[in-house]
């Protein structure tokens, strides 16, 4: 390959990437800074508040893979995380915690079944769910934040090993297995059949139906995985975080690179959009920007990067 | 097991295939021989594809008996089909755009090539063997279609194919690619593989294809060695019907020049220019891919494209989008009807009208008395099949709901009228009724682009004729004085021929 | 009909009621809920109880009629929330300053600005699937809302801190003519107004047309990039409306006021009827929509269930309408 050739598949690459691109920025521009951004105690901060909606990012990555979404885990990561807590009460803890996981596949299960076998609208439909779910875990802790009684409960998502907190040991663990799936297995593959193209992956043999069900519960079970870890980190459970986190998790996918037209991106491209709105918190809060532009900056950031990407669909669209 | 059945791979006998309003397939009987190249000629609607979809189980039969390497198949399914040993490479190509090479040809069993490796190895193995080095790491949306059909011919060999069929394959091909499947068809035949080929191309029916059938109507018409075939005798054969009542008689008066148009240049046409006269029907004949839509939606300015010069009755014109167009005097009617022509789940009224709002509405507010009329009015005036002007229009045959678009414009009177595959899809009886209309729009002093894939139709309808070939005009010809195999040979980038 | 059997009647009867069912699915919902309701509990019907309902028809049912456009347009419009937020604060800011009445106008205006800069993104970007527009819109919904707590300084701001008259937010708040509180009234004449444009001119069938195929409307000379401004123009306009509407109920504006709104709204437009893949709905059915879910949160008050439960049962119901909606279809 020319010189040149090199330097435009390069290009190319990046442009693509456009969430590399956004954190190499960060990373570039922090080098000038007088912080210390790069101090070991501060990435390892940085991906502990990330790990959690990471997590959430995987599962839900699952669903858009296959051309669906699921704007529920709001609701099913806040009543995971108060049953977690509500159980600890009345059986050991890696029981409660079970139960609680479980709970996730039973809302996956369902949300599958309606989108999948019934065939309705995932967007409406899993908004839907997160909204039922939502006022049930407000009803669950009457609207306020339920503390827990097991002090080890606490430990899960505070503790460390050997100095790696325990989230983000959790977390990479979710993404080696979840990229594993993805990549490795006849299940994951048949995903982005179905999500590039339903039709031909049917007449493929492929079982549509059952394969973007299964999808739909792994990302049911990665919120309620989600909603424990919270609940534990926060150690209450609250209702607090079921609005908004279903659109910041969607929305940041797309960022790094998951399109929700279906079979395009994967695991690592979600977990890197999440990492930009991560590193984007850190790097302002390092700054010392204040919290007002923080929330400007942030959107600004999401319409720049989701323009630009419509942008080159655009261009590609509209070659004659 | 007979040796009848060992001697044919495929053996179908009195195949019938009906869809509500046409008979599709009627009584079709056709047998392919083992390790044989066999070709199938035909016109658009011949039934072609639907025989293909019935023997690769997208449709099913209606009666009839179909043996596929000694085995009777009743009911199948497309992945059932691939797994006995029938294949067949679509024209539009079924493969996941965003997924690889190596995926696209194990879709579905990955487990079985044992994950990513051997499935991009075996991949390897197979494009190997019809003389193939893309990477099979590539994406799909990312490769030419000469490299799709490779990857597709490379799926089929995956399955062990006994027969492969080929759908118009080389309607997007270079001549150095149609070379590359030349040699890959000559391999496939020394691995005892049968194919089917499907093509308007008769030079490479004549090269390739070992036995030729012809089609027509939903019947094979004639099926015999290549050698025992004359050119002549296979177009006549194609296009066979008794013209003379098919279509009216051309309009005659024709007028000064109506429109100029200059140079349109894209990355698919070059330098196209032409002229349209008053009352003259211009047909554009070309193969499918060759460019004709490119240039009316240029034209139209339904594409973005700058540089060219439009006149219109010696004017210059400026034509950015469709509204442009339509206030010039422009009316289109679209290729595919069904996204681009109509909004399926509105009312035949509102298609009807929908190009003539401003026509009905007053102050911005519309008339709903007028539109009714005005809908009501068409649907009389073409015999528009449909219950009332208030039934949704995806209800409505073909035909029917091509009308509606038809009468979307002439309620707004085009005086240059682009008809892209006007008569697509639709019964005898209603195409007699649009060719009617096509002559009294030009008599009435309008002119009319004429795009059509039905040899017949674009010959027997238009004054004159251009062909296209990869984005191309290759010639300008009188239909009337000009015999049909010359034209066609012009379409096929063989020796063109002005006038 | 002379010879036909009782059989044949009843027949008859079923595939009527079955066909009302199917296009009413809502109105019929609503029927059954009242009447349950008003036999459980005959407060239902009082005058008082009337009235409440009608009070709920404040800045919920504003911001529905406004998003049942931008849906019909074929797209989705989640910025409301932040519009709603900026223009909260900014004009009951300028109350003080510069008079009721420019600081409504500057309001409303700013509504305006707001739905016009939502649609020149997503032209601009040649966003033309619901998708893309709805993470777009989800940035700007961001961005005004930072706007609005910039501006604000993240206080609230209350009637009582304003000297200046406020007489007219005072009367959308609270306000009655005769048996009808001033923003019913409001509702109906912007209802009446925004139904008018739908279904009576030229521009709201082109909306409809826009939405129902982008591409043969573009086809058929239909300005489609005009209506693509125009759904998004009346959207951050009555979005507007909402947020006034809201702080003169309740006196006053917080930075944060518009919370939630986005994905009510899109609950009461679908549940109205109106479905999300566009050309087809009505402000009409929207108002349905919105009925159902206060007639819901009233009932539900008057039955003792807690306002949480409430909230869960909205969700249901919608799951529940858009299930039933899909096998009407199918």
């Amino acid at each position: 390959m020319s010189q040149s050739g090199i330097i435009t598949s390069i290009y190319k690459a990046l442009t693509k990437q456009k969430a590399l691109i956004a954190l190499l920025a960060m990373m570039i521009g922090m080098l000038f800074s007088k912080t210390n951004f790069y101090s070991a105690y501060n990435i390892l901060d940085m991906l502990n508040s990330s790990s959690i909606l990471m997590i959430l990012a995987y599962g839900v990555t699952f669903t858009i893979i296959s051309g669906g979404c699921d704007l529920s885990i709001g609701g099913n990561l806040v009543v995971a995380g108060i049953l977690a807590i509500k159980l600890l009460d009345v059986m050991p803890m890696w029981l409660a915690v079970m139960i609680a996981i479980l709970f996730g596949a039973v809302v996956g299960f369902v949300n599958g079944f309606l989108v999948v076998h019934q065939k309705t609208e995932p967007f409406i439909i899993t908004l839907g769910m997160g909204l039922l779910l939502t006022g049930i875990a407000q009803q669950l802790t009457d609207a306020h934040p339920l503390p827990a009684k097991n002090p080890d409960f606490m430990m899960i998502s505070n503790g460390d090993f050997h100095g790696i907190p325990n989230l983000v040991i959790i977390m990479l663990t979710c993404l080696a297995i979840s990229f594993w799936i993805m990549r490795y297995t006849q299940f994951g593959r048949n995903l982005y059949a179905i999500g590039g193209d339903y039709e031909v992956a049917r007449y493929s043999g492929i079982d549509v139906i059952r394969t973007k069900w299964m999808g739909f519960v792994l990302s049911g079970i990665a919120a309620s995985l989600a909603g424990v870890l919270l609940s534990s980190k926060l150690n209450t459970g609250s209702p607090v975080y079921g609005e908004t986190t279903a659109l910041v998790v969607n929305c940041g996918v797309v960022v790094g690179g998951t399109s929700f037209a279906g079979g395009i991106g994967g695991i690592p491209q979600s977990g890197l959009g999440l990492l930009v709105f991560g590193m984007l918190d850190n790097v302002m809060n390092m700054l010392g920007i204040t919290s007002y532009y923080q929330v400007l900056l942030k959107g600004v950031a999401i319409v720049t990067i989701i323009w630009l990407d419509c942008f080159a669909n655009k261009r590609k669209r509209e070659a004659v | 097991m007979n040796i009848a059945e060992s001697e044919y791979v495929l053996s179908i006998k009195d195949v019938s295939k009906s869809f509500p309003g046409v008979k599709a397939l009627d009584s079709v009987s056709l047998d392919v021989k083992r390790g044989t190249v066999h070709g199938i000629v035909g016109e658009n609607g011949a039934g072609k594809s639907t025989l293909m979809k019935i023997l690769s189980g997208v449709y099913q039969k209606d009666s009839g008996t179909i043996i596929f390497d000694g085995q009777i198949i009743e009911h199948t399914t497309p992945h059932e089909s691939m797994k006995r040993g029938l294949s067949i490479i679509y024209q539009e190509l079924n493969l996941v755009n965003t997924m690889s090479v190596g995926e696209n040809i194990f879709l579905g069993r990955f487990k079985e090539m044992k994950g990513m490796r051997g499935t991009h190895a075996k991949a390897k193995e197979l494009l190997e063997r019809i003389g193939c080095r893309i990477n099979t790491y590539k994406l799909v949306s990312e490769l030419s279609v000469s490299e799709k059909q490779m990857v597709e011919i490379a799926k089929a060999l995956s399955f062990k194919s006994k027969l492969i069929i080929m759908d118009e394959p080389s309607s997007s091909l270079t001549n150095e690619e149609m070379a590359e499947l030349a040699k890959i068809i000559r391999q496939l035949k020394s691995q005892a593989i049968s194919i089917i080929y499907i093509s308007h191309k008769l030079d490479e029916i004549f090269e390739f294809c070992d036995i030729v059938s012809v089609m027509r109507d939903g019947h094979v018409i004639d099926t015999k060695p290549k050698s025992e075939f004359s050119r002549n005798e296979l177009i006549m054969k194609m296009i066979g019907r008794k013209i003379e009542n098919e279509y009216p008689e051309r309009p005659r008066r024709i007028g000064d020049t109506l429109l100029e148009v200059r140079s349109i240049n894209t990355r698919k046409l070059h330098d196209i220019s032409f002229t349209l006269r008053k009352g003259e029907i211009l047909g554009l004949v070309g193969l499918v891919g060759s460019g004709r839509t490119e240039i009316v939606r240029a034209l139209y300015g339904a594409d973005k494209v700058r540089g060219h010069k439009i006149f219109i009755e010696g004017k210059p014109v400026r034509i950015r989008n469709p509204k442009d167009a339509i206030d010039a005097g422009f009316g289109f009617i679209p290729e595919d009807r069904k996204f681009q022509g109509l909004v399926l789940p509105f009312t035949v009224e509102s298609n009807i009208s929908m190009a003539s709002i401003p026509k009905f509405t007053k102050f911005g507010f519309i008339k709903k008395s007028i539109e009714k009329n005005i809908a009501e009015q068409q649907i009389k005036a073409l015999s528009i099949k449909t219950p009332s002007s208030k039934t949704v229009v995806n209800s409505l045959s073909g035909g029917n709901q091509q009308k509606c678009i038809v009468g979307r414009w002439l309620e707004i009177a085009p005086r240059i009228f682009i008809m892209d595959e006007p008569t697509r899809g639709i019964d005898v009886g209603a195409k007699y009724e649009i060719y009617t209309l096509m002559k009294e729009i030009a008599e009435k002093g309008g002119a009319i682009i004429l795009i059509s894939s039905e040899l017949p139709e674009v010959l027997n309808m238009s004054n004159r004729v251009l062909t296209v070939f990869e984005g191309r005009i290759t010639g300008e010809f009188n239909p009337e004085t000009t015999p049909a195999d010359a034209i066609m040979s012009a379409a096929l980038g063989i020796d063109g021929r002005e006038i | 009909m002379v010879g036909r059997s009782e059989m044949q009647e009843k027949k008859q009867i079923v595939k009527s009621a079955r066909s009302i069912l199917k296009n009413y699915l809502v109105l019929v919902m609503i029927a059954f809920l009242v009447l349950i309701t008003a036999i459980v509990e005959p407060k239902f019907l009082s005058g008082s109880n009337l009235v409440n309902i009608m009070r709920q028809f404040g800045p919920l049912v504003m911001v529905s009629l406004g998003m049942t456009f931008v849906i019909i347009g074929g797209f989705i419009d989640l910025s409301v929330a932040g519009t709603i937020n900026l223009v909260a604060v900014v004009t009951i800011s300028l109350i003080q300053p510069l008079g009721q009445v420019p600081a409504l106008l500057i309001g409303l205006l700013l509504g305006i600005v707001c739905g016009a800069l939502n649609s020149v993104l997503i032209l601009t970007s040649g966003a033309l699937t619901q998708a893309e527009a709805l993470f777009l819109t989800f940035g700007m919904s961001t961005i005004y809302s930072a706007f609005a707590l910039l501006y604000s300084h993240g206080s609230t701001m209350h009637f009582w801190d304003i000297s200046a008259s406020k007489s007219i937010f005072e009367a959308i708040g609270s306000g009655n003519i005769g048996f009808f509180s001033v923003s019913f009234v409001l509702f109906l004449i912007f209802l009446g107004i925004l139904w008018i444009f739908q279904s009576k001119t030229a521009e709201g069938r082109a909306i409809y047309l826009t939405g129902g195929n982008k591409t043969a409307a573009r086809l058929s000379g239909i300005g489609i990039y005009r209506s693509i401004v125009e759904i998004y123009v009346i959207c951050g306009f009555m979005a507007a409306v909402g947020a006034i509407v809201l702080f003169s109920r309740i006196t006053t504006a917080a930075p944060v006021i518009g919370a939630g709104y986005e994905t009510s709204a899109i609950l009461a437009v679908v549940v109205g009827g109106t479905t999300l893949k566009g050309g087809n709905g009505s402000v009409l059915r929207t108002v349905m929509g919105v009925l159902l879910v206060v007639l819901i949160s009233n009932c539900l008050d008057l039955l003792g269930v807690s306002s949480y439960m409430q909230y869960a049962v909205k969700g249901a119901i919608l799951m529940l309408a858009i299930w039933l909606d899909n096998r009407k279809q199918a």
